[in-house]
C-alpha cells in the first residue's frame, strides 16, 4: 500500500543517487549519447504530463502532443524571431500549455472515459495541420532551428542535455509536492469520489480543468524542452502517432510519477526509434507490442504472483 | 452568376457528394458503435485494420503477394479480416471484463501493429487499386451522379439493411441488442457475453473493409488514406452519439456534408481542426447525441 | 440561547421524478442537540429527502432552510461551505490517500493556500498542511482511532472506514451532519462503537440527521425520529412513541417478520 503513495511521487534515495549520476553523466558519454539523453529527459517530461492526467484526473489523452507543440514553438519562435531565450520562453510555454489545458478541459469538462480520449485524438490531429498552416511564423514543413544558448559562454551541448534535465527535476519535483497539497488531494478525491469532493467543497468541475491545465503545462514545459535539446522544432515531432507513444511510454512506466519511472518512459519513447533506426518499417509493431505487453503483463502479473505465492 | 446558378453548381453537388462519402464514414462510425454498444471498448485498430486488408486486397489482385482474380482477393482478404478481428478480441477479452479503458488502449496496440505491417509488407509508398466500378455519369435535375456514386449508395444501402435485419430478426442480434441495453441482465438470462462480443467485432471488421474499398477510387491507398478516413468515422460515431447505431448513420453522413462544405467554401488546409470543433460542439449541444433528444432510438 | 431559530427545517418539500411523486409537500424540523432518524420502509422517500437536504437533488416545490437562511439553489460544495456535511451509504474514502489525508479533506474548505504552495514548499502551504494534520488526528483520537492515521483506507476493516469517514464529516466542526445509513456494512460490534461514537457526537448546537435501516441504532440513538411511508410523513416522535404507534407498526415494524 505504501508502494501507491510512492508512485504518485514521494522522494526517496534512489532519486537523489539517480540525479547524481546524471549530473555526472556528460562527462563519461560520447557527444551522441548527451544529446539522446537530453532527448529522453524531455520525453520523460511529456509522460509525465499524461501520467499525471490518468492517475489525478482518471483519464487518458492521446493528444498531447497539442500540448508538447505549442511548448516547443514558443520557444522556437521566440528564438528563431526575436532571439528571446529560454529565460522567457520557458515560462511562457507554460503559460500556454495551462492557458490552453483549461481552455481544453472547459468545453470537454463534462466528457469522461472513452469520449474524451477520442476528443484528445481531434486535437492531436489539428496540430500538423495548424503548424502548416501558420508558415508564415512557424517555419511550415522546414521548422526551426533553436541556437540560442541558455546561459551563454557554455557549451551548447552540455546546455541540451542539463537544461533538459534541469526541467525534468523541476517537474518531478513539482508533481510530488502536489500529491502533498491540499488541491492535490482533492484532485484525487474527486477523481474516485466526484460526489464525496463536492460534498466538502472541490467541486468535479474544478478538479477537471485544474488536472487539465496542470497537465497541458507540463506537456508544454516537455515541448520546450524538445525544442532546446534537440534543436529542431518542425511538424513531425508532433504527429499523432507521437502522441500515442506518449501514452505508450505512460503505459510502459505503469503511469508512474516519480522520477525514475518517468524516466523508463522517456527513455522508451527516445530510444526504440532510435535502435530501430535501420528498419523504420518495424517501429509501429514493436511499439503496439510494448503496449500490449505491458498491458497484459499488468494484468497477470498479480495472478501468477499470487500462483507463485501458493505454491511456497 | 446568380444565387440560384451558385446553388445549383455549387451547393447541391456538394451536399449530394458530402452524402455519398457519408455513407462511407457510416459504414465505419458503423463498425465502432457495434463494438462500443456491446462491449464498451473503442476499438482504435479499426482503421488500420482495414487499411491493412484493403493493401491485401491491392496485393493479392496486382501480383505483389499473388495474381488472384479480384473478387477472390476480396474474399480471402475479407476472411482475412475477420480472422485478425477475431485474433484481437481473443486476445483482449480478459481485459475487456476488467477496464474498458484499459482494453481500449490495448486496441491502439493493435492498431500500431496493423500500420506497421502494412509498412513492413507494402513499404510507404502510395499505390492505385483499380476496382471494377461502373464508370458512367448521368445527370439528373442538373446534378451530376457518376456510377461510383451509385455503387456507393448500392452498398452501402444493402450492408447497412442486411446488419439492422441481422440485429433485429436472428437470435445472435436480438442477444446483440439485449445486451447493449442491460450487460447484466442479458448474462443471467444466459446470454454468451464472448459469442455477441465476437459477433458484434467481426460486423465491425467486414463493414471496415468495405467502407476502406469504397472509400479507395477516391483518392489513392497509402498507409493513412484509410487511418485518415476511419477518423471521420471517429467523429461521425461520437456525434451520433457513440451508442446508437441510426445515430451514427445520420452522423456520417452529416459529417460527410459538412466537411465537403467547409472544405469549399471555408478552407481546405484546416480540415481536422474543423472536425475538432464539430465534434466539441456536437458533444456540448448534444452530449448523447444527435438522435437522442429527438427520441429514444431503437437499435 | 434560542435553539429552535438554529434547526434546518424543509417546508412543503415536494420531488417527483417522471410524474412519480417521490415527495409529497413534507415538512420537516432537524433540531440542534438532537439526533433526528428518518426511516421508512423502502421506497418511502427517505433517500431522496436526504439528497433533498445535502443539495444532489433540488426539489420541484418548497424551501429548505438553515438557521433561517435559505440553502435553495446551492450546490452541495456551497452548502458544505456553510457547515452542512454529510456521510455516504457506500464508503467514499479514496483510496490514493492516507486515512489522515482523507479526514484532512474534511477541513480543506477552511484554507485558501494558492497554487504555488501546491507546487513549492513554501512555508504557508506547509503550516496548512501541518494544522489539517493536527485537526485530522485530533477527529481520529476523539472517535477511538488514533494510530491508523498512516494506514491507507483499504487496509481498514469496514466498520472503521466508516468511522473515517464520519472523522471527516465531523472533523470541519459541521453545523449539521447528515449521515446516510452510517450502519450499512457493518456487524454488530461495529454498530455497537458506531452508536457509541454517535451519541458522543452530540452537541447543543449540532444538527444531526441519520437515515438508517437497522432498527436498533435508530431506537437507541435517536431523540426523534420522522417516519416516512410513500412520500408522506406518517409519524413523528420519540422512540417509545414510534415504537408504539399502530401505524408505524403495520407498515414498518411489521414486515420485519417478512424479511
Amino acid at each position: 500500500m505504501m508502494q501507491r503513495l510512492r508512485g504518485l511521487g514521494a522522494t526517496a534515495a534512489p532519486i537523489w543517487v539517480l540525479t547524481a549520476v546524471l549530473l555526472v553523466l556528460p562527462f563519461t558519454l560520447g557527444g551522441s549519447w548527451t544529446f539522446m539523453l537530453g532527448l529522453c529527459f524531455a520525453n520523460s517530461i511529456g509522460v509525465l504530463a499524461v501520467s499525471m492526467l490518468v492517475r489525478y484526473g482518471g483519464e487518458v489523452s492521446i493528444g498531447h502532443t497539442f500540448f508538447t507543440a505549442l511548448g516547443a514553438y514558443s520557444v522556437g519562435i521566440l528564438d528563431t524571431r526575436y532571439g528571446i531565450s529560454l529565460w522567457a520562453s520557458v515560462p511562457l510555454a507554460l503559460f500556454m500549455g495551462v492557458v490552453f489545458g483549461i481552455l481544453f478541459a472547459w468545453p470537454s469538462r463534462n466528457m469522461h472515459g472513452i469520449y474524451l480520449a477520442v476528443t484528445t485524438l481531434a486535437l492531436a490531429l489539428a496540430v500538423p495541420e495548424i503548424i502548416n498552416n501558420l508558415d508564415a511564423l512557424t517555419g511550415g514543413y522546414e521548422g526551426l532551428y533553436v541556437a540560442t544558448p541558455f546561459v551563454p559562454g557554455i557549451e551548447m551541448e552540455l546546455q541540451r542535455y542539463y537544461v533538459a534535465l534541469a526541467l525534468l527535476l523541476a517537474a518531478t519535483f513539482a508533481v510530488a509536492r502536489l500529491r502533498l497539497s491540499r488541491q492535490g488531494m482533492a484532485m484525487l478525491l474527486a477523481k474516485t469520489h466526484p460526489a464525496a469532493a463536492d460534498a466538502f467543497g472541490a467541486r468535479r468541475v474544478w478538479a477537471r480543468v485544474a488536472v487539465m491545465g496542470i497537465s497541458g503545462g507540463i506537456g508544454a514545459v516537455c515541448g520546450a524542452a524538445l525544442a532546446f535539446s534537440g534543436s529542431t522544432v518542425s511538424p513531425g515531432g508532433f504527429t499523432f502517432w507521437q502522441a500515442i507513444f506518449l501514452l505508450v511510454g505512460s503505459v510502459v512506466s505503469f503511469y508512474g510519477l516519480s522520477m525514475p519511472r518517468v524516466l523508463i518512459g522517456g527513455a522508451f519513447v527516445t530510444l526504440v526509434p532510435q535502435l530501430l533506426s535501420a528498419s523504420g518499417a518495424w517501429i509501429p509493431v514493436f511499439y503496439g507490442l510494448a503496449l500490449l505487453g505491458m498491458i497484459l503483463l499488468g494484468h497477470y502479473m498479480p495472478r501468477i504472483q499470487k500462483a507463485l505465492a501458493r505454491e511456497k | 452568376m446568380t444565387f440560384w446558378d451558385t446553388l445549383l453548381y455549387d451547393l447541391f453537388p456538394l451536399i449530394w457528394s458530402g452524402m455519398i462519402t457519408g455513407c462511407l464514414y457510416a459504414l465505419g462510425a458503423l463498425g465502432l458503435v457495434m463494438i462500443f454498444k456491446c462491449s464498451k471498448v473503442v476499438n482504435f485498430s479499426h482503421g488500420n485494420v482495414a487499411g491493412l486488408t484493403a493493401f491485401l486486397v491491392y496485393g493479392l489482385s496486382s501480383g505483389v503477394l499473388l495474381s488472384l482474380s479480384w473478387g477472390a482477393a476480396v474474399v480471402v482478404s475479407l476472411l482475412c479480416a475477420v480472422a485478425i478481428a477475431f485474433l484481437i478480441y481473443s486476445i483482449i477479452s480478459p481485459l475487456v471484463f476488467e477496464s474498458d479503458l484499459t482494453s481500449t488502449i490495448a486496441t491502439l496496440g493493435f492498431g500500431l501493429i496493423a500500420q506497421g505491417l502494412t509498412l513492413v509488407i507494402f513499404g510507404a509508398d502510395i499505390v492505385a487499386l483499380d476496382l471494377p466500378i461502373p464508370r458512367f455519369t448521368v445527370s439528373v435535375l442538373g446534378l451530376l451522379v457518376t456510377g461510383y456514386d451509385l455503387t456507393v449508395l448500392a452498398v452501402a444501402v444493402v450492408t447497412i439493411g442486411t446488419l439492422f435485419i441481422v440485429i433485429d430478426y436472428t437470435k445472435l442480434g436480438i442477444a446483440f441488442r439485449a445486451m447493449s441495453e442491460n450487460p447484466f441482465a442479458a448474462e443471467v438470462c444466459g446470454l454468451n457475453l464472448k459469442s455477441v462480443h465476437y459477433f458484434a467485432w467481426i460486423s465491425a471488421a467486414i463493414l471496415g473493409v468495405i467502407g476502406a474499398l469504397l472509400i479507395v477510387p477516391t483518392t489513392f491507398l497509402s498507409v493513412t488514406t484509410v487511418a485518415t478516413f476511419m477518423l471521420q468515422a471517429f467523429a461521425a460515431a461520437v456525434i451520433g452519439g457513440f451508442a446508437s447505431l441510426p445515430g451514427s448513420l445520420v452522423g456520417g453522413i452529416l459529417v460527410g456534408i459538412l466537411m465537403n462544405l467547409f472544405t469549399f467554401y471555408v478552407s481546405p488546409e484546416y480540415s481536422s481542426t474543423f472536425l475538432l470543433a464539430v465534434i466539441l460542439v456536437a458533444l456540448n449541444i448534444f452530449p448523447n447525441g444527435i438522435l437522442q433528444k429527438v427520441g429514444g432510438s431503437r437499435v | 440561547m434560542n435553539s429552535a431559530t438554529n434547526s434546518l427545517r424543509g417546508e412543503q418539500i415536494a420531488l417527483s421524478f417522471g410524474g412519480i411523486k417521490v415527495l409529497k409537500g413534507l415538512d420537516v424540523e432537524f433540531r440542534p442537540g438532537e439526533i433526528t432518524g428518518l426511516i421508512g420502509p423502502n421506497g418511502a422517500g427517505k433517500t431522496s429527502l436526504f439528497n433533498c437536504l445535502t443539495g444532489a437533488y433540488i426539489p420541484q416545490q418548497g424551501t429548505i432552510t438553515y438557521a433561517g437562511h435559505s440553502l435553495d439553489g446551492l450546490s452541495p460544495a456551497a452548502r458544505a461551505g456553510k457547515g452542512i456535511v454529510r456521510s455516504f451509504q457506500h464508503v467514499a474514502l479514496c483510496p490514493d490517500l492516507t486515512v489522515n489525508e482523507n479526514v484532512m479533506m474534511g477541513v480543506a474548505r477552511n484554507y485558501s493556500a494558492g497554487w504555488l504552495n501546491a507546487f513549492l514548499p513554501l512555508p504557508r502551504g506547509r503550516k496548512e498542511r501541518e494544522e489539517m494534520k493536527r485537526a485530522a488526528e485530533a477527529a481520529l483520537t476523539d472517535l477511538g482511532l488514533p494510530d491508523v492515521g498512516d494506514k491507507m483506507p483499504g487496509e481498514l476493516p469496514p466498520g472503521m472506514q466508516r468511522l473515517v469517514e464520519i472523522a471527516r464529516a465531523v472533523v470541519g466542526k459541521p453545523s449539521v451532519l447528515l449521515l446516510d445509513e452510517p450502519a450499512a456494512g457493518l456487524n454488530n460490534s461495529e454498530t455497537r462503537d458506531l452508536m457509541k461514537v454517535l451519541r458522543k457526537l452530540t452537541s447543543t448546537d449540532l444538527v444531526m440527521v441519520v437515515v438508517e435501516h437497522d432498527m436498533d441504532l435508530v431506537m437507541s440513538i435517536c431523540d426523534r425520529i420522522y417516519v416516512l411511508n410513500f412520500g408522506e410523513i406518517v409519524a413523528l416522535g420519540a422512540p417509545e412513541e414510534v415504537r408504539t404507534n399502530p401505524e408505524v407498526v403495520r407498515i414498518y415494524l411489521g414486515s420485519d417478520d417478512d424479511e
